[in-house]
């Protein structure tokens, strides 16, 4: 307690230097928080939006299904037995047929995905309940992506070539009943998304399915002939590429720690120099010098006690608006096939915050104690004189 | 009274097949003078692109409709390229690299050579009788020729295209066009049929021309160079050994 | 006068070592740090550019209306020509032929017939042109998992989860075969000469990159390119000089109503880009900007300190006679020493890391993989004009500001006090 109550008044005794000192502790504080927040941000809201907007609690896919090679998309498909149907029934499973198209905008040929979706599913934020049909219309959804891609708005029609399950060709003109915007590139890009019967009907395969997104109750598992990916399995794409963020990041808040760690050092070893003095002080009225080296420990670690305190003074302030109106992202990083939203919210968990303090504290507290071992090996009635070498 | 009846039913009933011949009938007269027992014909198939035409020289031997060889002659790039056909199998041979490739599965449905045809539409090799069930709609004008106009709707599932419409010469019982529908009505591709000619004893269309009605361009235009029909043909030009000679 | 200070710098270690050492550790420091910002936030942007977008990008009208579906049967004729030109008319930039395509790639039996078949993506880069940086700046040396660069025509690089999938190592066969620029069959038979990994697992099912001439003999694309890529020397893309050559470029062919007839593309206007590198150049410059206020004050404290040190030493002067603005003067004059030898050696060290790091990167991919991957697991710094010199803004002037602060204390104080600190 002598300890804390000395680093305290000493510190403060120093004044301008300390506030500097402590200033550029916290911004490094500060910063660590904060690009950790965005990252936990962006990692979250993807991998939320990837989770409403695509994947559910995971997928049961058709073992011939394979996302990537779209010329196993027409064998890639089972009706759905009864329990499975029981599922669907429940609103635990929502079945997709996916198959292939070509679409003629302009009258260029372009390879599209077919999707259908059940109009009255609620597991996915894809608002499939514009695909309700009115009339003879073939109602169909697209991404913004996508309409950009085909130069296609709500209400526009666009000719559709597929093959149903015997390989017959078919066509038909479809009407684009909703333009949805969403940050996951893979419902989006050269895909449409049409109410899940009338696919099923265009296809000539009634009741059946590619894939199924699991909602909230299902309890997991695969229901051969359909094998369970989990969402970890889903979501792997997306962790390797937000863990290689977070690794880059590092090093920013790697180098500002380090700043911010040399000038407590280089404080320390000025203190010790100009105050050998009350060092011997100090070990003449009977502390043992490591008591003393304890004393300057300390109070290089109240800098970094300090610097938490007035980072949070500020930053909190900032971190919070922040994490209230987001950081705005241009549309176009969207492009790269990787969820990114419009605008991230930076999340501060309580681990994050814990986690960073102690790395401040910890590190103050090293630096602070590296000079200040020489003293162990001062002589105290040198240091009395105020002689150190 | 009862005799009477059966009496007007019979001849409404044979009328319907006298006043012209049933669909069916020319369907099958365009079989017999289409198809042989074998030929052997050399072709050209001009492809228009957006960067200008080139033409394709091949010849090609086929048995029955289930075995066909095929060898492109130019241009030089091509030449020596060997395609062989059986049953629902295909390969393709090139000697530049010496390597025989199966095209199988989807890969069928890529179009040969940019033109408007994938393999797929080379290799349907069913009858039409036996696929389709045929209904003489009208006789119209095609190409100042008078023509039998049937509507062809398939009776199989597996077909390519649910339905056809084709117009067949009243004389010559050869197609001059044909028309390909998608299930929901859409017409996909048109294919135009003209210069008959009398070979062997057969009238037989030298020119066709191919076209995807869904995407821009002039099609493709296939002309028969020459053709002989019941040729003897080697068995042996029907075997992926034959490809690498 | 200086050279005096110096001796005195040289022969006092408390004067000169730990200060210099401060502030070269603390320019280091800022420098590495801004290079690695600029580094990370245009990564993105390179890996664009370095891949398909180019810094600018030259293609026929008709290719770059569907540029996404590789249409190579609408490339650019008398390639090699053009890109001639393009070298002397723009000669700050490099030019390279790129061809992008799909195909299936085969791979054969012992007969020479199919034994499995996959989906390709493929490009035609320049691997053998004498100084050709194509390999390089799609990161291929770093990504190869199995066997090495092509050496010779006819070899190629292929994905190394297709390779895998069926069992073919460098030194076996494929072939691939697809469609010409005129939509004839192609076929070539290439050998593999190695396997990498992109880290993108539509490219990692199936991927070939073979020659740029390998390409054309295959694709029967004799002097046609699909596209020509500009690329300024120095590595950095500057938007306005892009746009300066777009413009001028593309006038040209204004009155042109040929849909062959070339565009030209700065790297903004692909893949959406624009707003992504106004946003990175801005949060880049904040955060350099952080960096630099936060090492400036670490600095300026320096010199606080290294003033202040000196309160004895000043009694003392102090009581020799000397004058008082004569000893401020002198303190000024050595912390300028100091903070330029601190800011030249500091600077000179950040850049050199900063140059090995922009060369070599640092992985912070798997190590256990077994070879890196093309897109950004690797971090690399970018060193621009401004690192040659920002560095001095802590070093010199923070440093110069905290003695001169510091300094003031020798007015301030009389002369009896600063001898009470000399205190025997």
């Amino acid at each position: 307690m002598l300890a804390f109550k000395l680093a305290f008044k000493n510190i403060f005794g120093a004044g301008f230097r300390t506030f500097l000192n402590i200033a550029v502790l916290s911004f490094a504080f500060v910063i660590i928080i904060w690009h950790n927040g965005v990252i936990d941000g962006w990692n979250q809201q993807a991998r939320r939006d990837t989770i409403e907007w695509e994947i559910g609690q995971g997928q049961l896919w058709h073992p011939d299904f394979d996302p990537l090679d779209y010329l196993s998309y027409p064998d890639a498909h089972a009706p759905l037995s009864a329990p499975i149907k029981a599922l669907v029934d429940e609103g635990q499973l929502a079945p997709i047929l996916i198959t292939q198209a070509s679409a003629f905008p302009q009258g260029r040929m372009q390879g599209v995905i077919l999707k259908g979706i059940s109009p009255q599913q609620h597991i996915l934020k894809i608002p499939s309940s514009k695909l309700e049909t009115s009339g003879d219309e073939a109602p169909a959804l697209i991404g913004t992506r996508m309409a950009k891609d085909i130069k296609m708005k709500e209400g526009d029609q666009l000719l559709l070539r597929w093959r149903d399950k015997n390989g017959t060709f078919d066509a038909l003109e479809i009407t684009i009943a909703g333009v949805f915007n969403c940050n996951v590139p893979t419902i989006d890009g050269g895909q449409i998304w049409l109410p899940l019967e009338r696919l099923r009907e265009m296809t000539g395969l009634p009741g059946e399915a590619t894939i199924l997104v699991a909602g909230d109750g299902y309890g997991g598992g695969g229901q051969p002939p359909w094998i369970f990916k989990n969402q970890d399995y889903l979501l792997a794409d997306l962790d390797m590429i937000i863990q290689s963020k977070k690794g880059g990041g590092a090093i920013i808040y790697g180098l500002l720690l380090i700043i911010a760690l040399l000038a407590i050092f280089d404080t320390q070893v000025l203190s010790i120099f100009r105050r050998q003095k009350e060092i011997g002080t100090y070990i003449a009225l009977g502390m043992t010098r490591w008591q003393v080296v304890g004393i300057f420990t300390v109070e290089g670690s109240v800098y970094s006690i300090l610097a938490i305190l007035l980072g949070a003074l500020y930053g909190g302030p900032l971190l919070w608006y922040s994490a209230k109106v987001g950081w705005a992202m241009p549309a176009a990083s969207t492009d790269m096939g990787i969820s990114i939203a419009e605008r991230i919210y930076p999340v501060y968990g309580v681990g994050l915050i814990l986690f960073t303090v102690l790395l401040v504290v910890l590190t103050a507290t090293i630096v602070s104690f590296l000079p200040a071992r020489k003293i162990a090996r001062l002589n105290p009635t040198d240091a009395l004189k105020g002689k150190v070498q | 009274m009862k005799n009477t009846t059966i009496l007007i039913l019979s001849i409404l009933f044979l009328s319907a097949f006298s006043v012209s011949p049933g669909a069916d009938e020319i369907l099958k007269k365009v079989e017999e003078n289409m198809s042989s027992e074998n030929r052997v014909f050399e072709s050209e198939m001009i492809i228009h692109g957006r960067r200008g035409s080139r033409t394709i020289t091949s010849k090609t031997y086929s048995v029955g409709d289930k075995q066909s060889f095929t060898e492109y002659l130019s241009p030089p790039r091509e030449a020596g390229t060997k395609m062989l056909k059986l049953e629902s199998q295909l390969w393709i041979y090139s000697p530049s690299t010496d390597r025989t490739i199966q095209i199988s599965g989807h890969l069928l449905r890529q179009s040969v050579m940019g033109s408007d045809l994938s393999y797929e539409d080379m290799m349907d090799d069913r009858k039409l009788t036996e696929i389709y069930s045929a209904r003489l709609i009208g006789e119209e004008k095609v190409d100042e020729r008078n023509t039998y106009a049937l509507e062809l709707t398939a009776k199989v599932e597996d077909v390519a295209y649910h339905r056809r419409k084709v117009w067949v010469d009243t004389e010559r019982f050869v197609p001059l066009r044909e028309e390909l529908y998608a299930k929901s009505g859409q017409l996909l591709k048109r294919t135009t049929l003209s210069d008959v000619q009398k070979i062997d004893g057969r009238w037989f269309p030298t020119v066709v021309v191919f076209k995807d009605m869904l995407k821009q361009g002039d099609g493709t235009e296939f002309r028969m160079t020459s053709i002989q029909f019941d040729q003897e043909i080697p068995e042996y030009l029907f075997t992926k050994a034959a490809l690498k000679q | 006068m200086i050279r005096f200070l110096i001796k005195g710098i040289m022969r006092d270690k408390n004067r000169s070592l730990l200060p210099i050492l401060v502030i070269s550790i603390g320019v280091f420091l800022t420098v590495l740090g801004s290079c690695w910002f600029k580094g990370i936030f245009t990564d993105m942007i390179d890996v664009n550019a370095n891949f398909s977008t180019g810094h600018v990008k030259v293609m026929t009208r008709a290719y770059a209306e569907n540029v996404d579906q590789m249409p190579n049967d609408l490339a650019l004729l008398g390639a090699s020509e053009f890109v001639r030109e393009l070298n002397t008319t723009y000669p700050n930039l490099e030019w390279v032929e790129r061809i992008h395509f799909g195909g299936l790639l085969d791979v054969p039996d012992a007969n020479g017939e199919t034994r499995g078949q996959g989906m390709a993506t493929g490009w035609g880069i320049d691997f053998f042109s004498p100084g050709s940086n194509e390999p390089e700046r799609m990161n291929i040396p770093g990504s190869i998992v199995q066997g090495a660069l092509p050496s010779q025509p006819g070899e190629a690089l292929i994905s190394d989860d297709f390779a895998r999938r069926f069992g073919i190592s460098p030194g076996s066969p494929v072939t691939l075969f697809g469609s010409t620029m005129y939509g004839g069959m192609a076929f070539a038979n290439f050998t593999v000469a190695g396997t990498v990994r992109f880290g993108m697992r539509a490219l990692d099912r199936g991927a070939i990159i073979i020659d740029i001439t390998d390409a054309q003999a295959a694709l029967d694309m004799a002097d046609a390119t699909g596209e020509i890529l500009g690329f300024f020397r120095d590595g950095q893309y500057d938007g306005e000089k892009a746009a300066a050559i777009k413009e001028a470029f593309n006038a040209r062919y204004e009155g042109d109503p040929d849909e062959f007839a070339p565009t030209m593309l700065r790297l903004n206007d692909q893949n959406g880009l624009e707003d992504y590198l106004a946003l990175s150049e801005s949060i880049s410059g904040i955060m350099i900007f952080v960096f630099v206020l936060a090492m400036s004050i670490v600095l300026w404290n320096t010199g606080l300190l290294g003033g202040l040190r000196r309160y004895n030493e000043f009694g003392i002067r102090l009581a020799m006679g000397e004058e008082k603005g004569h000893i401020y003067r002198s303190l000024i004059t050595e912390s300028v020493l100091i903070g330029t030898i601190g800011s030249v050696a500091g600077t000179a060290l950040g850049l050199a890391a900063a140059f090995y790091l922009q060369e070599y990167g640092l992985d912070f991919g798997d190590a256990v993989q077994g070879g890196g991957i093309m897109m950004p697991e690797v971090f690399r710094t970018r060193v621009g004009p401004e690192a040659f010199y920002i560095g001095f803004i802590p070093g010199l002037f923070s440093m110069v500001l905290g003695n001169a602060l510091s300094g003031i204390g020798i007015y301030k104080r009389r002369t009896s006090v600063l001898i009470k600190e000399l205190s025997v």
